[in-house]
């Protein structure tokens, strides 16, 4: 790891002004910009340490709940709040990382998780992604962990985060602040899919930081599902997640949300199999051809070509959970 | 390892001059550059010419407590927990299994809570309270959770053990130690290549079911 | 504290010392004025270097050496033979790339952050040339490894052809990563011409020879110490590259040097198990006697070293069989040399032959049990030997009773549980239980302490326990007043510590210097054959600070007229989610026949431990290769996944317990290896009673049941 400054924050703006400046990055987990250092992905000049800024609270607001960029991942997943008003997210991040990850990661770290494709990872492979312009070793390598949705000539790899795929679904809003003030972005729209900057991997200006992510509130809590299918029980990055968000009337589906991770280069929300829900009952029939709706314009590569089976599997399988049909 | 004593005062933005220690940084670089060839570059190591620089540029201050005791070190903001413990300090019980959170062999407590210390910068712990393996007994008292993996061999080859323990520690503290099943999932996060984890979890178990203050 | 148990034995005498964290392993030593080495790997997998950039690295503060074949004096024993016991890799010696990951160039600091820094600024060109690193492709381009011995006949091959009922099918496993927890470490310190290394070493005599080799030493100038081993699984023998890295590092610098190497570089430096293409066919009376059987395997090895084990030698002997035909053959690829890996050979083989045998039993419509009791083998019909003892049918009727084996149905696919299919899987395990010649020396000293030392080591089982153990069966007194020494080369000669032989080598040798010294105390007191002399007084009377005995043994040479092996039997059972097709291992029993066990409660953790690799070898292990780069893509324990907590269930674990009469005096067998051998078979089997998927190609993972 190149040396480096340190700079602990006091004040946002102090942030502000750090990350002006070319080769500064904000750190606070650090369980994934330390990751980078180390594979020497990015070798910045200076961090500017942003833990003690009062970012980590979990708040009710007038419509919903908000959660501070810094709120542990551990902390938010217990919290009475999160777990009385959206259990979903809760479920997302237990099955994320580790206990001891999740005691460090934020918030606003996990959405700035950057995709664990291996040819990402080693420097001597060619990735767009990390140097643009060298090409995707994955297109035509080992692309079994890669995406079915979205992808480009540039990139096939997916975001790796799970509190994300559940905020996704939820309606969530990113809060993020620049020079210029704040600025609210809604969660699907936070991610960007690869197209020809796949070394872009969200529409957060260079010079904004998050400060923090809204959830409106909703009637999902008692229909809500996180699955996430993984090559062992634990501690592994997901082959195919799904959220499911139900919002039940007998055995009616008033509402529904439902989101993937896994599969594309950002979490995937699935509002056209969604639509189709909306008024339909209950039963495992119309959670299949939901989930052929949602697999409509998914494309395989060489080693992800399971994904295709997988993906409509995991969402019927999480809408019967979610539903109660399991 | 190097302890300065002077140097309580936390560090803010204000402390930070962007352009000096670069600049020394990069004079630093040509003065080294005379001492190519082995001999001669083992001789200016030997003499700290580049730990005094490098010392007055490139370190700082960081005030922890570290198993009841306040260290005052001085160290390279690269440096993470993990290295600065086993390192500097050397307290090697706490492990490097793979450098990269992905197997829990590093786990300490940071006030109270399991890290990964090899993702944890040690500068950022400026402040707070650090309990590693060794810090665990009470003197010849060994911990409750220390004696039941003794007791339930919950252990082979030891290497990964430190953090399981820490790990097992504050899987019951904070209560995610109800059923074999939680115990299993709120562990996953310690790897075990030797394959212990039955045992493990019967020496939580009856770490949780003795109920005893830990 | 040990706390002595009749029937769980003792509890490990090092642990305190473990679950204190107090112990020091390979890494661990800080002598004064340590440096720090950090390794810097080949980016191309055949080829030669034509320039090493290290400017910018050399101008890094703290840099203390940048050393590679450019500057790296000539190392004696890199001329000419030299190379019986171990890699023939001679780092530093030329230009020459024989895999991606080679060590090339060694980067010396003062810290570790900064030799590892100044690794990562050393650019280095190549002129790279085609390499081919698969082993599909390399089936065209085989060769014998043991000439006239890898082939095996006996009666008529390929008789199973001939049988009413038959089966054939191709088996694939991935390489394996042993990923012991703790990375390999060297830390060495010349003085002269002599020179201490710490490492983590399962043959602490046999890299002292390779150190006196390489630097052409006398044996009093090299000392090895490895004191505690944080896991190695069969890559802790041979003096790997980069320790030779080290051990050149240290001498041109003239100071103690560390070099530790990282997660990525433990899939390239430090071997691996070699993957696997195996055909069988087998075939049987519609009754379920064999009739043949035909086992053809084809492993893989280095272009410049070459690695064998004995992949189809269980074949040879597991069942009685009139016919069996079985062929082994390596081809040479531009990888990192194989190695030994727990349960070498054969737990690559036997996941082959069992899972066939339960493809048979299903064509028979058969138990599974039933056929392979059908075909129980009541000699060694390679060697034409009895069996020194075996227990098997009785592994197979205690374990089947525990396990609820009857509760099995025949027809896959028809068994579920909330939501899940229900499946059970039975296979066999078998290792030959071997001893090595092995010298220990017992010391009673008038303190009352009995001090034993051998230079084996500890790599994870509890050697000083079980050493412990069987010393205090002899001589009478308290356990904790007996002392095991091991782990440093000028301790007297051990075996290594592989193919599951230290309790019966080592342990015969501590068994057999006790005994001596019981006769040594009786001599002085004048009488013969007291089981337990009174050491206190005897010294006393005849005024001695201590009584000294060192003693080699060895296995008799009637043990040859035996074949001697350790059994086990595995029953799992699995859940396996019917759309999603995830697994889950939800019940385990291992019934084993290891002889005597002498220490159960750390005997035990060696079987959940063997058990604990078959699950992560059935259900997720596999070294990935992208060849174009003959490169690994999953080189890290995020990527290359072996088992968590969660995926382990308890894990239950019945001993025989029988003595066996020719192995040592103790009458054990080892039980190491033998512990992970079939284990994923009989996750395969269980995945196909419960689906009627016969998955062929290991691990079972999502995809190929979804």
């Amino acid at each position: 790891m190149k040396q480096f400054q340190y700079q602990r924050a006091s004040t946002q703006q102090g942030v502000l002004e750090a990350i002006s400046k070319p080769g500064t990055k904000i750190i606070a987990g650090g369980t994934n910009l330390v990751d980078h250092m180390k594979h020497g992905l990015i070798a910045p000049d200076k961090l500017v340490d942003i833990t003690h800024l009062p970012l980590k609270g979990i708040t009710p607001t007038k419509t919903g709940l908000h959660l501070g960029t810094l709120a542990l991942n551990s902390v938010v997943s217990e919290d009475a709040l999160v777990l009385q008003k959206q259990p979903l997210l809760s479920m997302a991040l237990k099955a994320g990382a580790s206990p001891q990850l999740r005691n460090m990661a934020t918030v606003g770290g996990n959405m700035m998780q950057r995709t664990r494709c291996t040819y990402f990872y080693d420097t001597t492979m060619p990735c767009n992604k990390r140097e643009p312009g060298t090409g995707c070793g994955a297109m035509e390598g080992y692309n079994r962990m890669h995406a079915i949705f979205g992808a480009s000539a540039q990139c096939i790899a997916v975001h790796p985060s799970d509190m994300c795929v559940a905020l996704a679904a939820l309606d969530a809003t990113v809060i993020v602040v620049g020079k210029k003030g704040q600025r609210h972005i809604p969660f699907t729209e936070f991610h960007r899919l690869p197209d020809d900057h796949p070394e872009l991997d969200n529409h957060l200006a260079k010079d904004e930081m998050i400060i923090g992510v809204d959830i409106p509130d909703n009637n999902f809590a008692k229909n809500s599902y996180y699955l996430k299918v993984r090559d062992r029980q634990s501690y592994a990055f997901a082959l195919v997640s799904v959220a499911a968000a139900l919002d039940l009337s007998g055995g009616t589906i008033k509402k529904a949300r439902l989101a993937m991770g896994g599969v594309a280069h950002k979490p995937w929300r699935l509002f056209e199999a969604e639509k189709f829900m909306e008024g339909k009952s209950v039963t495992e029939e119309t959670f299949k051809q939901a989930a052929q709706i949602a697999l409509q314009g998914a494309k395989a590569y060489e080693y992800n070509a399971f994904k295709l089976k997988l993906a409509p599997a995991s969402i019927v399988e999480a809408l019967k959970q979610a539903s109660g049909l399991a | 390892m190097e302890k300065e004593k002077n140097h309580s005062r936390p560090v803010e933005e204000s402390d930070v001059k962007d352009n000096s220690r670069r600049d020394f940084l990069k004079k630093s670089a040509l003065m080294t550059a005379v001492a190519l060839t082995p001999v001669a570059a083992a001789k200016a190591a030997e003499l700290h010419i580049d730990e005094r620089i490098a010392g007055a540029f490139e370190k700082m201050p960081l005030n922890v407590e570290i198993n009841g005791v306040a260290h005052n070190l001085m160290v390279e903001p690269r440096s993470t927990l993990l290295d600065i413990l086993r390192e500097q300090l050397d307290l090697t019980g706490t492990k490097k299994g793979c450098d990269l959170g992905q197997c829990g062999a590093c786990t300490v407590h940071v006030d109270g809570h399991r890290v990964n210390s090899c993702l944890t910068l040690g500068i950022m712990v400026n402040g707070k309270k650090v309990t590693t393996i060794e810090g665990l007994a009470k003197g010849n008292q060994l911990h409750p959770m220390q004696e039941a993996f003794l007791k339930h061999d919950g252990f082979q080859c030891g290497y990964c053990t430190p953090g399981q323990i820490m790990s097992a520690v504050a899987c019951v503290r904070e209560g995610h130690a109800n059923s074999e099943h939680e115990i299993r999932e709120y562990m996953s996060g310690n790897i075990c290549r030797c394959g212990a984890y039955p045992n493990i979890v019967n020496a939580i178990q009856e770490v949780k079911e003795g109920g005893m203050a830990i | 504290m040990t706390n002595d148990h009749p029937t769980s034995g003792i509890t490990r005498v090092d642990g305190r010392l473990k679950v204190t964290g107090a112990i020091r392993y390979a890494a661990e030593y800080p002598f004064p004025g340590l440096v720090y080495g950090a390794l810097v790997s080949s980016t191309i997998a055949k080829g030669t270097i034509t320039g090493i950039n290290s400017k910018a690295a050399e101008n890094l503060p703290g840099v203390v050496a940048v050393i590679s074949h450019l500057n790296a004096p000539k190392v004696p024993g890199y001329q000419g033979k030299g190379d019986e016991d171990g890699p023939v890799l001679k780092t530093f010696n030329d230009n020459k790339i024989y895999f991606n990951g080679q060590p090339v160039v060694l980067v010396i600091a003062n810290t570790f952050e900064r030799a590892k820094y100044a690794a990562s600024q050393i650019k280095i060109t190549y002129q790279q040339e085609k390499h081919q690193t698969n082993i599909e492709a390399g089936l065209r381009d085989t060769i014998k490894p043991w000439g006239d011995g890898s082939d095996y006949v006996r009666g008529q091959a390929n008789a199973y052809q001939t049988a009413p009922v038959k089966i054939e099918a191709e088996y694939r496993t991935p390489i394996h990563v042993h990923n012991a927890m703790e990375p390999f470490a060297m830390t060495a310190l010349w003085n002269g011409d002599k020179v201490t290394v710490y490492t983590k070493s399962q043959y602490i005599k046999g890299m002292q020879r390779e150190i006196m080799s390489m630097f052409n030493l006398p044996e009093e100038n090299v000392t090895v110490n490895s004191k505690v081993i944080g896991g190695a699984f069969g890559s802790g023998s041979p003096l790997w590259p980069y320790a030779k890295a080290a051990l050149i590092g240290a001498k041109m610098i003239g100071k103690p040097l560390k070099v530790v190497i990282d997660r990525g570089q433990m899939f390239t430096m430090v071997g691996y198990r070699s993957p696997a293409i195996q055909k069988l066919g087998m075939g049987a009376t519609a009754d379920g006697k064999l009739v043949g059987i035909t086992h053809l395997a084809t492993g893989e090895t280095a272009t410049y070293e070459q690695f064998a084990e004995g992949i189809t030698s269980t074949t040879n002997i597991l069942y009685d069989c009139p016919n069996v035909n079985t062929q082994y053959r390596i081809t040479k690829l531009d990888l990192s040399v194989p190695t030994y890996t727990r349960g070498p050979g054969e737990t690559t083989g036997v996941f082959a032959l069992e899972s066939a045998m339960d493809e048979l039993a299903h064509a028979l419509n058969m138990d599974p049990l039933e056929l392979r009791k059908k075909n129980y083998s009541e000699r060694d019909q390679e060697e034409n030997l009895p069996w020194s003892s075996k227990y098997l049918n009785e592994c197979y009727e205690m374990g089947a009773a525990h396990f609820g084996w009857e509760k099995r149905n025949q027809k896959p696919g028809s068994v579920t549980k909330d939501g899940w299919l229900v499946g059970y899987g039975v296979s066999n395990g078998v290792y030959g239980a071997g001893r090595a010649p092995c010298v220990a020396k017992a010391r009673l000293s008038a303190d009352g302490i009995l001090l034993i030392q051998s230079s084996t080591s500890d790599m994870g089982p509890g050697t000083a326990t079980v050493m412990v153990k069987i010393a205090s069966g002899i001589i009478n007194i308290p356990v904790e007043n007996i002392k095991f020494e091991l782990g440093n080369s000028s301790l007297p000669a051990a075996p290594g510590e592989y193919g599951s032989m230290t309790t019966s080598s080592v342990g015969s040798a501590v068994y057999d210097v006790c005994t001596a010294l019981n006769e040594q105390f009786n001599q002085l007191d004048g009488k013969s054959g007291t089981a337990h002399p009174d050491y206190t007084r005897i010294l006393k009377e005849h005024n001695l600070p201590y009584v000294e005995v060192t003693h080699k043994s060895q296995g008799s040479p009637d043990a040859q007229k035996f074949s001697t092996h350790a059994y086990c039997v595995h029953f799992v059972e699995v859940n396996v989610h019917p759309t999603l097709g995830t697994v889950k291992v939800t019940r385990v029993v291992a019934a084993l026949d290891g002889g005597k066990i002498l220490n159960p409660i750390t005997a035990r953790s060696q079987v959940i431990g063997g058990a604990v690799w078959g699950i992560g070898m059935a259900l997720m292990e596999g070294g990935v290769l992208d060849h174009r780069y003959g490169k690994y893509v999953n080189n890290s324990l995020g990527d290359y996944h072996v088992a968590s907590n969660a995926d382990v269930p308890q894990i239950e674990v019945l001993f025989v317990d029988k003595a066996d009469p020719v192995t040592n005096p103790m009458g054990s067998k080892g039980i190491g290896e033998v512990t992970i051998v079939g284990f994923a078979a009989a996750v395969a089997n269980a995945v196909f009673n419960a689906t009627g998927k016969r998955v062929r190609d290991l691990p079972i993972t999502p995809d190929k049941l979804v």
